[in-house]
């Protein structure tokens, strides 16, 4: 019950801390809406108005809905920056901060520590997919019906261990580490390049698709398409959200091993104050 | 000359600074390989018809999608070096505490742009090349020799660009917290110049605020130099629209730059942030 509350306080002040810094929420307004115009616009010019050419990429994606596809991986894109720059570099941001000390200090569960950020980040992420659905709704006229805006939330909500199980374990290699930019960038362009946001996997190399197909956000970006673009039904995802939920478990419980190796390194080292 | 020696030797130090810190200086390649180039080469390919672009060949004229996105990287480089390597450091100068102490020195305000200007058109330079280079050898992009003959054209948007610099220092200076502002603007300022895609494509009022971009036109003109794109106007007007805009960005920023340093000063909020 303890750690429940203290689970409880922890989310509730990183939300008072996000809320301080309005920039993150305008942001969370621009980039979704912008960064996939522009992709929509190269994919105008790529089309030229060119028959054949949409063809190749309806034939490659399955869908005509080219703003569709785009918002959706781009949208993924975002959830991931969330996560690895918020969850992710949390420990590092209260250690820079000088608050990591007095947190290990605390009686509550290292649990409460490495996942207590995790509602307020999903909460952003949620503001996040409202906007791109909104944008898609009412910008590029995308038919989403009721029942297919909630498949979509349930495959977002099926993947929050998968992803926020990855923020954890982001986190404990950045304060292993002591480096969040450069990590966070590597991370971020290796998830870029092989999990489709842009594009269907099916144009990788061979080598390339086999290892985008280890990654849990090929299958949520996947996923949120086919529900969204194509009608698919929940039942016909199952075998991808047995992968997404399998993953989250292995990646949670990664996370929790791998916090334990830092802390005690860092412990051992004195190395908890120092950045 | 006093100035000039005092602009080189703060290029050096921001140079000695990047130096320090080399996976940051790999992020001038990485970061646009990973975060527009690569993405927009793997969306192109979905659209390709057995092997050819010909959707963007239709719009275009070259259906050398490499080539047309490797050499809109080249200027979008300069274009992120005019934002982050000579606005930003203000920023970065307020944060450490350092911005004072470099200003009471007898050396003028806008030479500390000057400096900064250098040393990222530098970086940008190398940056630009490489990344020109890499599409080359990875990605098949073929530019013509020809395109060297637009090399005017990019001496004068990078005029242009300092008289940018100008105003967006003036803004970093009075924002204080201007990282929100500086990525927008950048990426704002980058994809408007149609480094990411045709500017045919955009919307009619869009297409009018991109010709009152400088870039637009370098960019322009570099492409139809390498790799034979279609003009968006004649070579002359493109050359004209690029010396107007070099004459009116850069003493329009350098005034800028001024009555905000003027009204800091009064108000004596210059270090805050």
């Amino acid at each position: 019950m303890n750690d429940l509350r203290a689970f409880l306080a922890a989310s509730w002040k990183e939300w008072r801390v996000l809320r301080r810094y309005p920039t993150l929420l305008i942001g969370m307004l621009f980039w979704p809406l912008l960064l996939p115009a522009v992709y929509v616009l190269q994919a105008q010019g790529f089309a030229g108005g060119d028959p054949r050419a949409m063809g190749a990429f309806a034939a490659r994606t399955g869908t005509t809905q080219v703003a569709g596809f785009l918002y959706v991986g781009w949208s993924m894109y975002m959830w991931l920056s969330i996560v690895l720059w918020g969850l992710g570099t949390s420990l590092r941001t209260e250690q820079v901060r000088g608050s990591l000390e007095a947190l290990f200090l605390t009686p509550a569960s290292r649990l409460v520590i490495l996942f207590g950020p995790v509602a307020a980040h999903i909460a952003v992420a949620l503001w996040m997919f409202l906007v791109v659905g909104l944008a898609l709704v009412f910008g590029f006229r995308l038919s989403l019906t009721p029942l297919s805006a909630v498949r979509a939330l349930a495959v977002i909500l099926l993947a929050v261990p998968a992803l926020y199980g990855l923020g954890a374990l982001f986190a404990s290699a950045v304060l292993r580490f002591r480096e969040a930019n450069s990590l966070v960038q590597l991370v971020r362009g290796v998830f870029t390049l092989l999990c489709g946001m842009t594009f269907p996997i099916v144009v990788l190399p061979e080598w390339a698709r086999t290892v985008a197909m280890t990654l849990p956000p090929t299958y949520i970006i996947a996923d949120i398409r086919a529900v969204l673009l194509a009608g698919v039904r929940m039942t016909e995802l199952v075998s991808d959200f047995m992968i997404v939920g399998g993953s989250g478990i292995v990646l949670c419980v990664l996370a929790v091993v791998a916090f334990r190796y830092v802390e005690g390194y860092a412990r051992r080292g004195g190395m908890l104050a120092q950045y | 000359m006093a100035e000039l020696r005092a602009a080189w030797a703060i290029a050096l130090k921001d140079l000695r600074v990047l130096g320090r810190y080399p996976l940051q200086l790999t992020g001038v390649v990485w970061l646009p390989l990973y975060q527009f180039l690569l993405p927009s080469i793997l969306l192109g390919s979905t659209f390709l018809v057995g092997e050819r672009a010909v959707g963007l060949q239709s719009v275009t004229g070259t259906a050398d999608m490499a080539g047309f996105l490797f050499v809109g990287a080249l200027a979008a480089s300069f274009v992120f070096g005019a934002f982050w390597g000579i606005a930003f450091p203000f920023k970065l100068e307020m944060d450490s505490g350092t911005l004072e102490s470099g200003w009471l020195t007898p050396t003028r305000p806008e030479t500390f742009v000057l400096g900064h200007t250098i040393a990222s058109y530098l970086v940008s330079t190398a940056g630009g090349l490489l990344l020109l280079a890499v599409g080359a050898v990875l990605f098949g992009a073929r530019y013509v020799a020809a395109s060297a003959a637009a090399a005017p054209a990019l001496v004068l948007s990078l005029v242009s660009l300092i008289g940018i610099a100008y105003l967006i220092s003036a803004a970093v200076l009075l924002i204080k917290e201007a990282n929100f502002f500086v990525d927008t603007t950048s990426f704002l300022f980058s994809v408007g110049s149609g480094v990411l895609f045709p500017i045919a494509v955009l919307p009619t009022a869009l297409k009018v605020v991109a010709l009152a971009l400088p870039v637009t036109y370098a960019l322009d003109l570099l492409r139809a130099g390498a790799l034979g794109t279609h003009p968006l106007l004649p070579p002359l007007w493109e050359y004209l629209a690029l010396a107007a805009l070099a004459g009116i960005s850069l003493p329009f920023g350098l005034w800028v730059f001024r009555r905000t340093e003027h009204r800091l000063r009064v108000r004596g909020t210059l270090g805050q942030h």
